[in-house]
């Protein structure tokens, strides 16, 4: 049986959407271009409530990893290799890379995302070294 | 921009003329035992009993009720059974900022703030599939879907970036936990009294999330405290113990919060530095005055950012602060004298401000700092940056 990722706005759904079709989406506000993470109502530049569904690169930088020693959820088995990155785009969005690439990641390495099956049965963007 | 007119003076307006708190060590002992000495309203009420009587007043005398975010505010008042003509439900740093503001309006002038948590015995979630605090912390939720969970995970994720970009070791990081057991062991109240820490022990302890290990955590532990804030003249009328409420500083970080910007790119500093600005400013005095530090702890790395952002010493200097100065017993900047969230009570800031009542009053045995005249009180949560000084 497969679960969907909660969804903590409706703006979130079709952001999830595009995840499962292999080809992640953020607002984009066309008045001042700023991509929105997480989505939301209003750009918090121009303040235009409009918003363009906007496929990104993908391409992001490290600028932080933690490795959970512990097991917290039933999807991740410890060791579990956190990351978080600034997407080109411009915002910075948390995922994981996996453990094996631990010894490899650097401030600042490039990184591209690509997807995985999450347990419950649904599509996650996580990244992998960009070399 | 502020309005030139305002009379934005937070200096010596209220002070806290009573603490109370319960029996952490021994409902410790009897929580792990499988008892329920007390739920959060139970622990709550007997703080407040005690807070009481330490002020040396009576519940009639109280017209202000703040009550603790673990509780709802009418059943507390209920059950305290205040009628107050003001009122509201804070964190604690709020609650005290709060009652300062009440008590300048008039809308108050004997302020009781309450807090009972039972977040051990009611085995409250902090992080996995039932993590609390997403109603009122996006980021502590949002990113489970790729494994990120709990508190100490985004301050494994901020520290990290840290030490990569300030060259700091595992070694620097635990000064931290060792400073604070030392204090600990010289606090009755404390949980972890009788457990000394060595630098060697801590680094044997394997990570949590890395790079932060099991002594970088708070402690999760029942309990209550309370506080009677008043109208400072009649807090020195009616007690010689009133410690006042020098200033007060806050300042808030809340663009791109949920996908961790203050956080992870800042480090909370821009905010840090605008609430030390305004508390030194309110207090007219700056941290070289202070003769003792409290520092909201939840992780142990709170206590760099806090160093750099309220002018301790430079940005990315806290790791050479630290090994210079010495926060623990006998260092030049005295650091969590109670023990902490780490090392006393997980009692979410509240047990910090009866530290620093008590470390103002003085007569606090093997840990009194001495000639304490000045102790301020720091917390972040969230890239929210407040500041309390607390003053003779």
């Amino acid at each position: 049986m497969s679960k969907a990722p909660r969804l903590y706005s409706p703006y979130d759904a079709p952001m999830w959407e595009s995840i499962a079709q292999g080809q992640m989406k953020l607002q984009r506000c066309p008045d001042s271009g700023v991509f929105r993470y997480p989505p939301g109502p209003m750009c918090p530049v121009s303040l235009s409530m409009d918003y363009e569904w906007t496929p990104i690169s993908g391409k992001a930088r490290i600028i932080s990893w933690t490795v959970f020693h512990r097991q917290y959820l039933p999807a991740y088995p410890a060791p579990h290799l956190v990351v978080a990155v600034q997407l080109e785009e411009g915002p910075i969005m948390v995922s994981y890379m996996d453990y094996s690439e631990r010894e490899s990641i650097a401030l600042d390495a490039p990184v591209r995302m690509v997807y995985a099956d999450h347990p419950d049965g649904y599509r996650v963007p996580k990244f992998t070294l960009d070399r | 921009m502020t309005t030139a007119a305002l009379d934005t003076n937070t200096s010596q307006i209220a002070a806290v003329a009573g603490v109370g708190h319960t029996d952490w060590v021994e409902d410790y002992r009897r929580v792990r035992n499988g008892e329920k000495p007390y739920d959060s309203y139970g622990y709550a009420a007997l703080a407040f009993k005690r807070a009481l009587e330490d002020a040396g007043i009576t519940r009639d005398d109280v017209d202000g009720l703040i009550v603790g975010p673990t509780t709802a505010y009418e059943r507390m008042g209920e059950i305290l059974n205040i009628d107050p003509r003001w009122g509201g439900q804070a964190d604690a740093v709020q609650a005290v900022f709060q009652a300062v503001m009440a008590i300048k309006s008039g809308m108050a002038e004997v302020v009781a703030l309450v807090y009972g948590n039972d977040q051990r015995s009611a085995a409250v979630q902090y992080g996995g599939p039932q993590a609390m605090g997403g109603g009122s912390f996006l980021s502590y939720v949002y990113h489970s879907p790729w494994g990120l969970t709990s508190q100490g995970a985004l301050y494994a994720l901020m520290f990290q970036r840290y030490k990569e970009l300030r060259g700091v070791t595992d070694r620097d990081l635990g000064q931290v936990a060792v400073g604070q057991r030392q204090w600990a062991n010289l606090n009755p109240n404390a949980i972890m009294r009788g457990k000394p820490l060595s630098l060697d022990d801590y680094l044997a302890v394997k990570y949590i999330a890395e790079p932060l290990r099991m002594n970088d955590y708070c402690l999760i532990n029942d309990g209550g405290v309370a506080l009677i804030v008043m109208e400072a003249s009649r807090a020195r009328r009616v007690s010689s113990k009133a410690v006042a409420i020098h200033g007060l500083g806050r300042s808030d970080l809340n663009h791109h919060a949920t996908s961790l910007g203050p956080r992870l790119m800042d480090f909370y500093l821009p905010a840090q530095q605008q609430a030390a600005e305004q508390v030194y400013a309110q207090a007219g005095i700056g941290p070289k005055d202070m003769d003792a530090l409290l520092v909201y702890d939840s992780f142990s790395p709170h206590i760099f950012f806090a160093l750099e952002g309220f002018g301790y010493c430079r940005p990315g200097e806290a790791a050479k602060f630290i090994r210079d100065n010495g926060i623990g017993v006998g260092g030049k900047l005295p650091v969590n004298t109670h023990g902490g969230h780490l090392s006393e009570s997980y009692m979410q800031g509240w047990s910090h401000q009866v530290e620093a009542v008590r470390q103002v009053r003085g007569n606090l045995g093997d840990r009194q700092v001495q000639d304490c005249r000045f102790v301020q009180y720091v917390s972040d949560v969230a890239g929210k940056a407040m500041s309390i000084i607390y003053g003779r």
